[in-house]
């Protein structure tokens, strides 16, 4: 079974949790005490992923680390329709990678404003994580509002979800949790709803489920 | 204080920003909102916060018909704001004070307007009937900064900017090409540009046109917002949020006596829905109507004087309207007759606030809805919140027959889960009772409506099969029973140091009503619990068929239209 090196409130093995999910994939997790215990820092923890960062995963014996290098292991080798991670198609492919770049760049910014609010790592300079936060929103909600006139819902074109809105997802909906506000990016909003309604869908501490969408709402009655 | 600012509209959204089932945030001088379209098309805008803990609505769940905050899961209605729902008093009506603070709302020329004291209609813009709406642009700067860069916002050379009275800016090409900048001040030092071309664009030239000057826009953006970088910015808007609901600051008026009717209403629709069931609409005639929870009945007073009692259909976020059933009755003393035969379409009626003593939990693991007739009113009202929430329940239909079902069209809402039982004799009734009720269990609930004997049937078979009585939920639609008001016995009222007689004949209701105590009532026939009032000490002699057994035999309270002492003196909690 995989083996996930995961800490609860870590955005960045959420997406490894969404994927699996998503997958139906099963998991076995074992818990590193990131905050306050600094585990992942640990001459243990080093020996499996020298960065001493979060998320390694194990799957039967390959070690890997970096959530959007999972991202793409994960989708490659489990998911046969290929709708996660569209390999076969170059332009997708090259859209994909390009968005999983962008994601790190969220990471850097957003995740790194709520380490420094949230979790106390003070050495960070919030109003520049802020400002690059915002930066990188303008141009996501931009993106994404030209989509939905394209009719298209999610980050890359084609019907289906890739790993590019899992890479950027948690980081943006935990922002708050960091000062940054999302009321100025209103299509960057609607596309954390859209993606809350993908069937397997699962939160984590302060993501909220969404409500049925319209055509969901069908017979319910026992 | 109100300023001129508060006074006028400004748009917080572009109609597209609203799509159902979401909720958008938006702030303007300072304060926030949560906005959120109902599946019915009305847009709502609301405080952004829960009324119980403070959290943002704005994260909560539009479930097309009502929103719900995502802490506590407090339940309020499309249109009205107030609160209809709350899981941790799941058998309890929420008070209708509870209600959020909502603001004026249009749309118009595809955006979203509101202004916190707006009145009116948005203002006229001649030339802009059929606009595209540009991608809204928010920054970092002042409003005034931001008009003054927009004046010479161009996207060819012969274009020319003004600035309008109204604090927007016209900018118009020699081509023709007019747009209109609205500057929504979303805090003192924050602003939102939201442009409108003058013609409808559509296809790749609308495309090419919502491109360039997203571009061009956020390239002014860039500009205005290092020359604010620059300035000392004004410190934020300080809104102030109402804590309370204004009626509760103010001492209420002095009410008239008897059954009040607040409300002046035009009946909208009138048609048979089935035989001798009538479905009568009723429309506001000023204002809103005020929030009400599935089981909830209105007082309708009638022009003959008669005031009745009916049960509202209405679903979840129907607040537009009231809705209720009547069925003719041939022993009538004059109030079905009257609205069957002499309420005409486009009839100004008084009727009272909607009262819930039949409240609806939301918590149970299965709900089984019985009506027996006429009793289907609420069951409709229940049955569509019980299945717009996805939550499970079945529906028993006692009814004659085919013709006599009335409110098919709500009904096709939950088809899954009705089950008609027609022309049943009172024996096939009383077995098919059984049948209905032949699993009590955790969580699971009861509610029924219809004719006295059937009720009595329902819950004697509830009972035998070992329904609690706290799971079996009842409303009869009057008191069959012979009221005894024989007998003279004194009343002490704990609260307002008095004591009174109450003589041979009269009610305690009549005899508070006499001495100036104001006692909320309704149907007067110890039906509708309205009346209800806490008993301190002295037994009571209960002729009502509101409480339940259990509620009885307590004798903590009493409905004061028909019931009385057993004893000499009754301490009443008033």
């Amino acid at each position: 079974m995989i083996k996930l090196y995961d800490y609860e409130l870590s955005g960045n093995c959420y997406k490894l949790r969404l994927l699996m999910s998503f997958l139906g994939l099963e998991h076995e997790a074992e818990p590193i005490d990131f905050y306050p215990g600094n585990q992942h820092k640990s001459p243990e923890f080093r020996q499996i992923n020298p960065l001493g960062q979060l998320p390694v995963i194990d799957d039967e014996g390959l070690v890997l680390r970096d959530a959007q290098a999972i991202l793409v292991y994960l989708a490659s080798k489990y998911d046969t329709s290929e709708n996660w991670y569209p390999s076969s198609d170059p332009a997708i492919l090259g859209q994909v990678s390009q968005w999983l770049a962008f994601a790190d760049g969220i990471t850097t910014t957003a995740s790194a404003a709520r380490l420094h609010d949230a979790m106390f790592y003070t050495q960070i300079d919030v109003d520049v994580a802020r400002a690059g936060a915002n930066k990188l929103f303008r141009i996501l909600d931009e993106h994404l509002y030209f989509a939905e006139l394209d009719g298209q819902d999610w980050i890359c074109p084609g019907d289906h979800p890739t790993i590019a809105d899992i890479a950027c997802f948690p980081y943006i909906m935990l922002s708050e949790e960091g000062g940054v506000s999302r009321m100025d990016y209103p299509a960057i909003r609607r596309w954390t709803d859209r993606f809350k309604r993908i069937p397997g869908f699962v939160v984590m501490s302060g993501v909220f489920p969404a409500g049925p969408a319209v055509e969901k709402e069908a017979e319910r009655a026992a | 204080m109100t300023t001129d600012l508060q006074r006028n509209w400004y748009p917080i959204a572009s109609s597209s920003d609203l799509p159902k089932r979401h909720v958008y945030q938006a702030q303007l001088l300072g304060r926030e909102f949560a906005v959120w379209r109902a599946d019915d098309g009305n847009v709502n805008v609301w405080e952004n916060r829960c009324l119980h803990r403070g959290v943002r609505l704005s994260i909560g769940i539009n479930d097309g018909h009502e929103l719900k905050c995502q802490y506590h899961g407090w339940r309020y209605a499309n249109r009205t704001a107030g609160c209809t729902y709350i899981p941790a008093h799941p058998a309890d009506a929420p008070a209708r004070t509870i209600c959020n603070n909502t603001y004026p709302t249009q749309e118009a020329y595809g955006l979203v307007w509101t202004g916190e004291e707006a009145t009116g209609d948005v203002p006229a813009l001649d030339g802009f009937a059929d606009a595209t709406v540009l991608r809204p642009i928010p920054l970092n700067a002042t409003t005034d900064m931001v008009s003054e860069a927009l004046v010479g916002y161009k996207w060819n050379e012969s274009c020319l900017g003004f600035a309008n009275a109204d604090g927007s800016v016209t900018v118009s090409d020699s081509n023709g090409v007019s747009i209109r900048f609205f500057i929504q001040p979303t805090d003192s030092h924050r602003s939102v540009i939201r442009g409108i071309v003058n013609s409808s664009l559509s296809g790749d030239a609308r495309k090419d046109a919502l491109k360039r000057h997203s571009w061009l826009l956020q390239e002014l953006r860039d500009q205005v917002e290092a020359a604010a970088s620059q300035k000392e910015m004004p410190a934020p808007y300080e809104p102030v949020i109402a804590r309370v609901a204004e009626d509760l600051v103010n001492i209420p008026a002095i009410r008239e006596d008897g059954p009040a009717a607040d409300l002046r209403v035009t009946v909208a629709e009138k048609e048979m829905t089935a035989d001798d069931i009538l479905k009568v609409r009723f429309e506001s005639i000023k204002g809103g109507l005020p929030t009400f929870q599935p089981g909830a009945h209105i007082d309708v007073h009638l022009q003959n004087g008669l005031i009745r009692q009916y049960s509202l259909t209405n679903g979840p976020g129907e607040t537009d309207h009231y809705t209720i059933g009547v069925k003719r009755d041939p022993n009538s003393r004059g109030g079905s007759v009257a609205i069957h035969d002499d309420v005409k379409k486009g009839d100004v009626l008084a009727i009272s606030a909607p009262r819930n003593n039949f409240p609806l939990r939301r918590d149970a693991v299965h709900t089984i809805l019985i009506a027996g007739g006429i009793g289907v009113t609420p069951m409709i009202a229940m049955a569509r919140a019980l299945n717009v929430q996805g939550l499970s329940f079945e529906f028993h239909y006692f009814v004659q027959g085919e013709s006599h079902i009335a409110f098919s069209q709500e009904i096709s809402e939950f088809e899954n889960a009705i089950s008609y039982h027609m022309g049943l004799s009172p024996e096939e009734t009383g077995k098919k009772l059984g049948e209905v009720l032949s699993e009590p269990g955790h969580a699971r609930h009861v509610y029924v409506c219809g004719p006295g004997p059937m009720l009595d049937a329902t819950r004697k078979t509830a009972a035998d099969q070992g329904w609690a009585d706290a799971c079996v939920h009842f409303e009869y639609f009057k008191n069959e029973n012979e009221v005894d008001d024989s007998g003279s016995f004194e009343i002490d009222l704990a609260r307002s140091a008095l004591t009174l007689t109450v003589n041979d004949g009269q009610s305690i209701l009549e005899v508070l009503r006499d001495n100036g105590i104001n006692m909320p009532s309704s149907c007067e026939l110890g039906a509708c619990g309205t009346c209800q009032c806490g008993v301190i000490e002295g037994d009571v002699l209960h002729q009502d068929v509101y409480l339940t057994d259990e509620e009885k035999a307590a004798n903590k309270s009493i409905m004061t239209c028909v019931s009385r002492a057993k004893s000499k003196r009754l301490i009443l909690d008033i």
